[in-house]
């Protein structure tokens, strides 16, 4: 540094040499620079990688679904579960049929008591019906005594299959230990798999103490189906017109499953045992079953259609509260709000977001199920749809916390989308003479629609994923709402895809058919958020506004 | 007037509100309603369980908060009910001794039994702990430098397509498909079981996308110039982001981290099967040798409110234990989140470049 | 810019003739073609940069005055769609965009300051002490020799001496500037680059920096690129008019201002457009 006027000949030559010099490190002929950029662009990827990990985990854990269903279901024919049921679907329906005459009697007894009778003579003006009752039991006994017994078969030719199939595993989990073994340990365990009774079902010999019970079938039906054309004519009538409507409709209950009774002596001849079981039957059987049933002693069933009817059901009711709200919310903050008021209320709905979703729930356990309950049972509400609640735990309630959660989703996007809106177009139709309503609803909503469509679809992902709240609040009740209650369908339990996948998933065997259903309904909740993403995403670059 | 009809203005102009402000008045009023709608009804649930559990973490005298709540393990809650009318309360040790010491009095009574009712939370809280800081420093690692190729490095390209349409889908993926993933890879087929490790994994892959966003935000604020004047300087590009763009990212990615923090802290879902035991009674430092460490499951705040609040009844007894949970949770989380959202509108203030 | 007819005019100039330099050229712009993906913003740019001298490159926005100004220290190397398309640009009569060149070593070489002041956020000690430390000089007393001189040849010293350890940010726009300058002589280049040093500048903050061009070339090369002719004027010894990507005249300044030999040139210089 002394000597400055000499050193820019040093720096020249300093120059000459280095420009010249390839960096000092070198791996494979690459540099430091292309290393550290190659570190951190592996790290970019990492996201495609677990993206991609999740398809594989969740893919391969459910691919042994599709084959042991089929299975499932080849053994549900074979052993000949799947004609017992036949005959049950028969005996269910005459089942039902009495607790129709039960609930009409029930009924008229409590309309005669309102017209004043005592107890005693409201039964004995019954009389006639009970004795209908009775004989509609009496006739539907042989057939309830066959099913029993073939039930009793069926179960125990499936049992077998079962016992021989895990006898099977033990087999091969022996015969597997041999490699490696020395040649002692090798035969001794040799001996022990050969040792190993595995029985070899015969099932079409043990289909016959099944089918050969068809004519007894034949005949008691014979029997049952003269016995209801006499009840309908025995069947009492009323002149109070509600119970008459009523015994109307028993009575044409009563025809049809008359009716009913060849159509499923047809299904019982036409049934085969040996019909071979489809490939696509296994997935439509999970895709779009309607029963999901798991370690029965019968026959398991692994249909997702009441789980997604669940899910989907509560969605939609969380929607149908959180958008209002939420477009709602951001457009009062966007359009009305003072700018201090603002300041409150954005963080105030971000923060909504942080609360953990298991606090939601524990609060609909704890607090929110019983209030709406106890709402609900207020006399002057009773003209509410589902008013008075039969479970505090429900769709309902599952769905007014869920649209809490959703709420800050759809404020936060619907919000950003009307900021987005050019401030020319809003001062554009002032200066026309519009109002601040019309201008909202004329020329804001309209342009802002792609991203609060966007803010729902995304909303509906967080809703539709949301584990902990539907476990703890929405019932569990597995099957599909009966929409026949009309609105009173929001205050059903249902149960949830991603429900059952927290509530089940901790119980099942690894490997287990059930374990492999569930990741089937995790695939298919990963495809669901993945399309819903799609969606979401297609529709924001899709009508983006030309932006200022 | 009506020779006017072609100056509607004129007239209007002066007169009182019309049909329509009124029915604009009225839409305002709606919409101010549904809002401060929507801000009572979180308040409600804040309060409940702020009432409720604050009352159980609180207490009227030195040292003002329930310590026995806040530092021991949960227990059985034994319910005692006596012939003369008294009703007993005690965890589980209690009631042995008292059972050694007086067996005649609790054969008299009436019994009944709730569990993880007594006692504290005292591991849970240490599992969550645990479970954050774990997951939060795998996450940060690997989305900071996701982050720092996003901005600095990356040329659009389809690998970056790719990149940013795994990041936009990953954050749609329900938290309970992570827990089937991490359950199906890291339980099952890595063989780690129900293990810190595992959750960590699954949280961090959770909340990757979070991180990776809100780091990718806080490079792009650092302004060109910066990195063209280390540049020009001779800095090679990792010494200029690591000298001159990555210090001056750092407190926004750490204040955006903190809402990651809290979405970490309070999910269940992801670790139900990979993480978190019901009841274990070893401390999580209890352990022979470290992999023991990261190989064992621990309980977890979330998953214990879970617990408490499906599989036990909820009536006095039980009531204690939920909602001091719930509290402690809540605000634990709420507290964390709080401090993100305030810091980061602050921040947002303060580096304006 | 569209203005100006007779700048349409075909240019029938010959190219223009490098001026008799007083010492021989330290960077050799030959034949350069410059491009920005599918646009061409240099054509065929020839030019010579004498050791010690100030250069100026003037010319209306978008010449590409900037662009060669870029290309001399290879910042143009971080827009991903910038490209070489033809000739070369040799310092020391090195090609500079030869694959063996470390860019690392160039840029220390060929400092650059530019249109706005962009002082690191940090004290201003350590603004200075960056570019070494890049370069492995920690060793304290070294540093604070560096920075003293640095400030000193800047022209700042004076000013911020007792508060070394303040903030960058904290001076004023002339200030940080002259700081950015003492930034980039710190690491003792060859060259300096500077882009619209003043652009942003007041006047009398601007006077500083010039006065500060007019010491700093006894030891360095300069290149400026300035839209203010008057600085250019004032501050360079050899001027480079340029015109839609094209060279039209180089040459002294006072010739350029004074008797340009091109049409398109007299009429910039002398204000009819830009």
């Amino acid at each position: 540094m002394a000597n400055d006027t000499q050193e820019p000949i040093a720096v020249t030559h300093s120059v000459r040499k280095q420009l010249l010099a390839p960096g000092k490190f070198r791996l494979f002929g690459k540099n430091r620079d292309w290393w550290i950029k190659q570190f951190f662009e592996g790290n970019a990827a990492l996201s495609i990688i677990v993206l991609l990990l999740i398809v594989f985990t969740l893919f391969r854990e459910a691919a042994g679904f599709m084959p042991g269903n089929r299975h499932n279901l080849e053994v549900y024919r074979l052993a000949g579960l799947e004609y017992v049921d036949i005959v049950k679907r028969e005996t269910n329906s005459a089942a039902a049929l009495g607790r129709e005459l039960s609930a009409t009697r029930l009924a008229w007894f409590e309309a005669l008591r309102a017209e004043g009778l005592t107890s005693e003579t409201a039964n004995e003006r019954l009389a006639p019906l009970d004795e209908i009752d009775t004989r509609l039991a009496d006739a539907t006994g042989p057939l309830r005594d066959i099913v029993s017994e073939m039930t009793d078969h069926a179960a125990s030719v499936k049992e077998r299959a079962n016992v021989a199939e895990d006898m099977k595993e033990v087999r091969q989990n022996l015969r597997s230990g041999i490699k490696g073994a020395d040649s002692q340990r090798a035969a001794s365990l040799e001996s022990q798999a050969a040792a190993v009774e595995i029985e070899e079902i015969d099932y079409a010999t043990e289909i016959v103490a099944l089918t050969s019970r068809l004519p007894e079938i034949q005949a008691a039906n014979r029997a049952l189906s003269a016995e209801l054309g006499a009840l309908a004519a025995a069947l009492p009538r009323s002149d109070i017109p509600a119970v008459s409507k009523r015994l109307q409709r028993f009575a044409q209950a009563l025809e049809e499953f008359r009716v009913g009774i060849p159509r499923v002596e047809g299904e019982l001849v036409r049934w085969r045992a040996d019909e071979p079981v489809g490939a696509f039957e296994s997935f439509n059987a999970f895709l779009f079953g309607r029963t999901w049933v798991t370690a029965s002693f019968w026959q398991d069933w692994y249909g997702v259609l009441p789980l997604f009817f669940g899910s989907f059901f509560i969605s939609v009711l969380a929607l149908a509260i959180a958008i209002p709200l939420g477009v709602c919310a951001a457009l009062y903050v966007n359009q009305v709000a003072r700018p201090a008021e603002q300041r409150f209320i954005k963080p105030y709905i971000e923060f909504i977001a942080a609360i953990p979703s298991v606090v939601l729930g524990f609060f609909g356990i704890a607090m929110l199920g019983e209030t709406l309950r106890l709402v609900s049972q207020v006399p002057w509400l009773s003209w509410v749809p589902g008013f008075p609640m039969q479970e505090r735990l429900n769709a309902f309630t599952a769905a007014t916390l869920l649209a809490l959660m959703a709420i800050p989703t759809i404020f936060t996007l619907a919000e950003d989308a009307l900021q987005n809106v050019p401030k020319a177009l809003r001062e554009a139709s002032f200066a026309l003479g519009a109002s601040r309503l019309q201008t909202i609803v004329r020329i804001i909503l309209p342009a802002a629609l792609s991203g609060i469509t966007a803010a729902i679809l995304l909303g509906f992902g967080r809703v539709i994923g949301e584990t902990m709240v539907v476990l703890l609040c929405a019932g569990n009740r597995i099957a599909i709402p009966d929409f026949s209650a009309g609105l009173g369908v929001a205050f059903q339990p249902v149960h949830t895809m991603t429900g059952i996948v927290a509530q089940e998933m901790g119980e099942v065997v690894r490997g287990s058919l059930h374990y492999r259903a569930l990741f089937m309904v995790g695939s298919l909740l990963f495809l669901l958020s993945l399309a819903v993403n799609y969606g979401a995403q297609k529709i924001v670059t899709r009508y983006r506004l030309p932006q200022s | 007037m009506s020779t006017r009809p072609d100056f509607p203005a004129r007239r209007s102009i002066l007169r009182q509100p019309s049909w329509a402000a009124r029915q604009e008045q009225l839409l305002f009023l709606l919409l101010r309603l549904g809002t401060y709608g929507v801000l009572l009804a979180a308040a409600v649930i804040f309060i409940d369980i702020g009432w409720k559990g604050g009352r159980v973490v609180f207490r009227a005298e030195a040292p003002f908060i329930n310590v026995p709540f806040l530092t021991e393990a949960p227990e059985s809650l034994h319910v005692l009910k006596m012939p003369d009318g008294t009703t007993l309360k005690m965890g589980d040790r209690e009631y042995r001794a008292f059972n050694e010491a007086h067996p005649e009095q609790v054969k008299a009574a009436r019994a009944e039994n709730y569990v993880y009712s007594a006692g504290g939370i005292f591991p849970n809280i240490v599992g969550t702990v645990l479970l954050v800081l774990g997951s939060m420093t795998i996450a940060l690692v690997l989305g900071v430098c996701s982050a720092v190729y996003l901005s600095e490095y990356a040329k659009e390209g389809p690998l970056v397509r790719l990149v940013r349409l795994s990041i936009a889908n990953l954050a749609g993926v329900p938290s309970i498909v992570f827990g089937l993933f991490g359950f199906g890879l890291f339980v099952v087929a890595l063989g780690w079981n129900v293990s810190l490790l595992a959750g960590w994994f699954t949280l961090a892959f959770m909340v990757l996308p979070i991180i990776i966003t809100a780091s990718e935000e806080s490079l792009r604020a650092v302004p060109k110039g910066l990195r063209e004047g280390a540049l020009a300087l001779g800095a090679t590009k990792f010494q200029t982001i690591r000298t001159n763009v990555l210090p001056y990212a750092l407190p926004g990615i750490l204040t955006s981290s903190v809402l990651a923090v809290a979405r970490v802290a309070g999910e269940t879902a992801p670790i139900m099967f990979t993480a978190a035991y019901v009841v274990r009674d070893q401390m999580p430092w209890d352990v022979a040798k470290w992999t023991d460490f990261v190989f064992q499951g621990v309980m977890a705040l979330p998953y214990h409110i879970y617990v408490v609040a499906s599989k036990i009844p909820q009536n006095e007894y039980t009531r204690d234990v939920q909602y001091g949970t719930a509290f402690v949770f809540l605000f634990t989380v709420a507290a964390i989140a709080l401090s993100a959202i305030l810091l980061r509108a602050r921040l947002r203030k303060q580096y304006r470049w | 810019m569209s203005t100006a007819q007779p700048l349409t005019a075909a240019p029938t100039v010959p190219p223009p003739a490098a001026p008799a330099p007083a010492t021989p050229p330290i960077v050799e712009i030959d034949k350069l073609d410059f491009f920005y993906g599918d646009k061409q913003a240099l054509f065929d740019v020839t030019l010579g940069i004498p050791e010690k001298q100030v250069t100026a490159f003037i010319g209306p926005s978008g010449c590409g005055k900037t662009t060669l100004l870029r290309c001399l220290n290879r910042m143009n190397d971080l827009v991903d769609v910038a490209r070489i398309g033809g000739g070369e640009i040799r310092i020391d009569g090195i090609n500079i965009y030869d694959p063996r060149v470390d860019v690392i070593e160039l840029r220390k070489r060929v400092g650059m300051v530019f249109q706005k002041s962009n002082p690191f956020p940090k004290s201003i000690y350590e603004n200075i002490a960056y570019g070494l430390r890049l370069h492995g000089i920690t060793h304290k007393s070294k540093l604070d020799e560096v920075v003293e001189k640095s400030l000193r040849g800047a022209a700042l010293w004076d000013e911020v001496k007792d508060r070394l350890h303040d903030s960058g940010m904290g001076l004023s726009g002339g200030q940080q500037q002259r700081l950015c300058i003492a930034r980039a002589i710190a690491v003792e280049p060859d060259v300096i680059l500077m882009d619209e040093p003043c652009s942003a500048l007041d006047p009398i903050a601007t006077a500083k920096v010039e006065e500060l061009i007019h010491e700093l070339k006894n030891k360095y090369t300069i290149v400026i690129v300035t839209h203010n002719m008057q600085q250019a004027a004032r501050v360079s010894d050899l001027t480079a008019f340029f015109y839609l990507g094209k060279l039209i005249e180089f040459a002294g300044t006072q010739k350029i201002f004074m008797k340009p030999s091109n049409p398109q040139t007299e009429a910039y210089v002398s204000g009819h457009f830009g």
